[in-house]
């Protein structure tokens, strides 16, 4: 059976800190317009809860990649392992991607003029190291798992707000999160 | 690829351990230390940009000299002409008013490592100086704490994971102390719940089961109610009597002067919740309060502290293995203090005893002008006999932190010589005349303790020092040499050393023995915890007179304090500044020590409840000022939740704005803190401001 790893986020474990994007973009010295991971806060309230938690993204190495759907040039290829590959060197930069992909995990690299993207530190994971991200995550918010092993009743897919966007099937989950009950003189009867 | 062990010193709960790796003797990366049981191989945002700072284009690279304060127009100059300038005026000064008072140095905790000690060092060795004294931080919780229990000290933080209940007490970990934030949730994971109480909804809040919002300055009422509750419903420890004192005094002070009708009323938070929090606390054993700084930083704030340490007491939870009232602990301090204090004809005794960074020596109190550090610039204009006329401005950044800028600006006007150690220019720097650059953490040696865990470990160089700079004491070394190059036997302070084996030094007898080493050098291999037990008082036998938990202090009554925690209001605003401004600290920055390459913001953000936005027709991303009798802000409105009608907030972020968050800062002062750190704390928090839409 082919595998997909994918991230997972426990979004009551994440601080939304964002040491897991400045180690990717440290790391893996990026220039500073390269953000290939990002934090996103979402608040919610209700009566007397409020659900604030944050989510930490990158490219969701998506099963049915719209990516590598629309590259004219070849340059994206799934491993064996579900991850999405960028080849820099079939890429003429023809922003396809970038304009395709329904996440804005692509982005034109203005040094070399052509599409960049999280690799999910495949050179890492080969040697057998946890991603940039993963591996600086305070908490263990943020992990890498196969995604075949987790019962899908544990997991949401929140990344996909719009159903149209769950047609790239993208490999990234996340644990329902948990609303803080709120007392004190806020919401005043 | 080499690697060497660092550790972060920034004024910071987690004092990490750092693995910094080089590769041709350039720093390429850094990770926290898996070994370190506290940082457990992460590290923060803000260490996680340090390769970036030490190569960083605007780190300052050479000794420079500015021509006309606030000119901007700084020159490079050689080591050797800033030295023989410094020496050259202290000398001279020396001469005129026939004493060296008029040479005062401010420093405080831009580095805590121990080596950047060697300042007060040096300025020991040339003679009788004027000095800060007290802390900008902590010091009325400390003297709180020192009242209840004898002495400030703290569980091992990783206690905490064994709690059944926790509450975080204005204290915002998510943010200021990440590495607790895990072992928090493994509590949650053990099936603790977590309540945050704070001014805000914190980044904390939204990860706790619940917030309870608090009026600012209100919390050790709230606790006065919670702990009369627990004695309404009879949810006192029965063992009290046996290792407290004071308890039936304290008991009858809750019976006749707390309601918690008004305890709701100025509080905010409903006599239901009150009650039922309560309930939970006195029931739920181990429980865990963990009591922030920010609590403190009011004119009530030492009592705050006390009432809350009471209510720990009551309910049985001192002790307790997970349980307990946490603050910070100041044990694992205890340096021989060799470096600060060189062999001074003055010196009658050096003392040892206390730990060094926020107490004074004896050599200090005989000898010194001591200035409360939180009110430098008034104290420092009242001295005329003899004026202060050289400043030395070291790990700190006044001008950007302290209240009273109009003060400050008069006493810059009277200086004759301004000289400031750094990595980058400041707001300080801005009226300086000299800048002597000095070294990172990653190009000198120094030795680090944590306030809140038990590590103390060794800070080893990874690079060579960048362009010309200088670690502290090395610059300490030669102010001292080149004063006696001018004049033979000025200065006393060592004029060379090395700085490994000067640490080692400081690895006394006592701290051998809390470290549990036979010799200094075995600290070199990697940090060690010190060895005490991790639940803090877990014998109850305290270091207080009495050797219990004291209700009722005698220590306090004779600072001429309320014997027994009660509650005392905070500052009321007034007509003409209506709402409190509370400045607590962003997660990307420590004070006004930043760490990215440009400053995203050019206004300060002034965060305030919806229904505030609203009476004054102001929306997200409006310009509004804020200003009261100190000064005046321009900032931009961001509505934010869980925040009361009569507060609006700023964070410290790193702001290009023209004037600093300061210049709406006075000088109030807390309750406590000049018995045991010698001055008063800052009432930081007790800050008040108007506001009007642009
Ligand atoms: S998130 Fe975007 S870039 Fe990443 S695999 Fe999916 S479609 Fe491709
Ligand atoms: S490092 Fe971890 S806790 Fe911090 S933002 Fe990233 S996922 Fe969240
Ligand atoms: S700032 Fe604090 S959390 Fe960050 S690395 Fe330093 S000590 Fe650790």
């Amino acid at each position: 059976m082919v595998k997909q790893l994918g991230f997972v986020l426990d979004v009551n474990r994440c601080l939304g800190c964002g040491a897991c994007a400045k180690a990717c973009q440290n790391r893996n010295q990026l220039a500073p317009s390269l953000v290939r991971r990002k934090i996103r806060k979402i608040e919610k309230f209700s009566k007397d809860h409020i659900e604030m938690f944050y989510l930490s993204t990158a490219c969701n190495h998506c099963g049915n990649p719209e990516c590598l759907r629309v590259c004219p040039s070849g340059a994206y290829a799934k491993r064996r392992d579900g991850i999405v590959l960028h080849l820099s060197e079939k890429c003429t930069g023809c922003k396809s991607c970038v304009a395709s992909c329904p996440f804005g995990a692509p982005l034109i690299n203005p040094q070399t003029n052509k599409a960049s993207k999280c690799q999910l530190c495949y050179e890492r994971l080969d040697r057998g190291m946890p991603p940039f991200c993963v591996q600086a995550c305070l908490t263990g918010a943020l992990r890498l798992k196969e995604l075949k092993d987790i019962p899908d009743n544990k997991l949401l897919r929140l990344t996909a707000p719009a159903p149209s966007l769950r047609l790239t099937r993208p490999s990234v989950f996340y644990k329902p999160p948990r609303a803080t009950k709120v007392s004190g003189f806020l919401f005043p009867k | 690829m080499k690697f060497h062990q660092s550790i972060c010193p920034r004024n910071c709960y987690d004092t990490c351990s750092i693995i910094s790796t080089t590769h041709k003797g350039v720093l390429i990366s850094v990770e926290g230390n898996p070994h370190h049981e506290y940082t457990s191989g992460k590290l923060c945002p803000k260490a996680l940009d340090d390769v970036k700072k030490v190569y960083s284009p605007q780190r300052i690279r050479y000794p420079m000299r500015q021509r006309g304060r606030y000119s901007g127009f700084w020159e490079r100059i050689s080591w050797d002409e800033a030295l023989t300038l410094i020496a050259e005026k202290i000398l001279s000064l020396k001469e005129t008013y026939g004493s060296s008072l008029p040479l005062a140095l401010n420093k405080y905790s831009g580095n805590f490592g121990v080596l950047h000690n060697a300042m007060e060092g040096l300025f020991t060795g040339i003679g009788a100086t004027t000095r800060t004294v007290g802390s900008p931080c902590w010091s009325a919780g400390v003297e709180a704490q020192t009242y209840d229990f004898g002495t400030f000290f703290c569980s091992d933080p990783l206690d905490m994971a064994k709690a059944n209940l926790i509450w975080l007490w204005g204290v915002n970990p998510a943010w200021t102390a990440v590495h607790q934030m895990p072992i928090i949730f493994d509590a949650i994971d053990g099936g603790a719940k977590v309540v945050c109480f704070d001014t805000h909804f914190s980044a904390t809040a939204a990860r706790a089961h619940r917030y309870v919002q608090v009026r600012p300055g209100t919390d050790g009422l709230l606790a006065l109610g919670f702990a009369k509750v627990l004695l309404e419903e009879n949810l006192i420890d029965s063992n009290l009597s046996s290792y407290t004192l004071g308890h039936e005094e304290f008991f009858h002070y809750l019976e006749n002067e707390i309601s918690l009708d008004n305890c709701s009323e100025i509080t905010g938070v409903s006599i239901s919740t009150i009650r039922e929090l309560a309930l939970e606390y006195g029931k739920t054993h181990p429980a865990c309060i963990w009591a922030g700084f920010g609590l403190q930083r009011y004119t009530n704030g030492g009592q705050t502290l006390r009432a809350i340490d009471a209510l720990g007491a009551l309910a049985g939870h001192l002790g307790e293995q997970g349980g307990g009232v946490q603050y910070a602990q100041f044990q694992t301090w205890r340096f021989s203090g060799a470096i600060q204090n060189p062999a001074h004809p003055f010196n009658i005794s050096s003392n040892t005893d206390h730990p060094s960074i926020d107490s004074l020596t004896q050599n200090q109190k005989q000898t010194d002008r001591l200035l409360n550090i939180n009110r430098f610039s008034e104290e420092a204009l009242s001295c005329t006999d003899p004026p202060v006329k050289i400043l030395w401005i070291s790990g700190r950044n006044p001008l950007s932190q302290d209240g009273n800028l109009q003060q400050w600006k008069k006493l810059i006007n009277q200086l004759d010589l301004i000289v400031v150690n750094d990595l980058f220019h400041s707001k300080s720097s801005e009226a300086a005349d000299l800048f002597l650059p000095i070294t990172t953490h990653y190009e000198h040696w120094d030795l680090n303790a944590g306030y809140w865990h038990y590590w103390v470990g060794v800070n080893e160089p990874a690079i060579l020092p960048i362009g010309e700079s200088r670690s502290d004491i090395q610059i300490a070394w030669d102010v001292s040499s080149k004063l006696n190059e001018l004049e033979p036997g000025s200065c006393i302070f060592p004029t060379s050393g090395d700085e490994k084996e000067t640490l080692l030094r400081e690895l006394g007898p006592q701290m051998l023995d809390i470290l549990g080493l036979k010799k200094p050098e075995e600290i070199l291999k990697a940090p060690v915890r010190a060895n005490f037990p991790s639940t803090a008082w877990e014998n109850r036998i305290f270091a207080t007179p009495s050797g219990r938990y004291e209700f009722f202090s005698s220590q306090a009554s004779n600072a001429r304090l309320s014997p027994l925690p009660i509650f005392v209001p905070p500052l009321n605003p007034s007509i003409d500044a209506p709402l409190r401004l509370l400045t607590p600290h962003h997660y990307s920055t420590i004070n006004s020590q930043v760490y990215a390459s440009g400053a995203d913001n050019s206004d300060y953000v002034l965060h305030l409840a919806p229904e505030l936005a609203q009476r004054h027709n102001l929306a997200v991303g409006d310009r509004a000022q804020i200003w009261n009798k100190s000064g005046l802000l321009e900032v931009v409105i961001q509505p934010l939740l869980g925040i009361s009608a009569d507060t609006v907030i700023i964070f410290q972020e790193q702001v290009e704005a023209n004037s600093p968050l300061n210049c709406l800062i006075g000088t109030p002062l807390t309750d406590m803190g000049q018995l045991i750190l010698g001055a008063p704390g800052f009432a930081l928090n007790e800050t008040f401001v108007n506001l009007r839409k642009l």
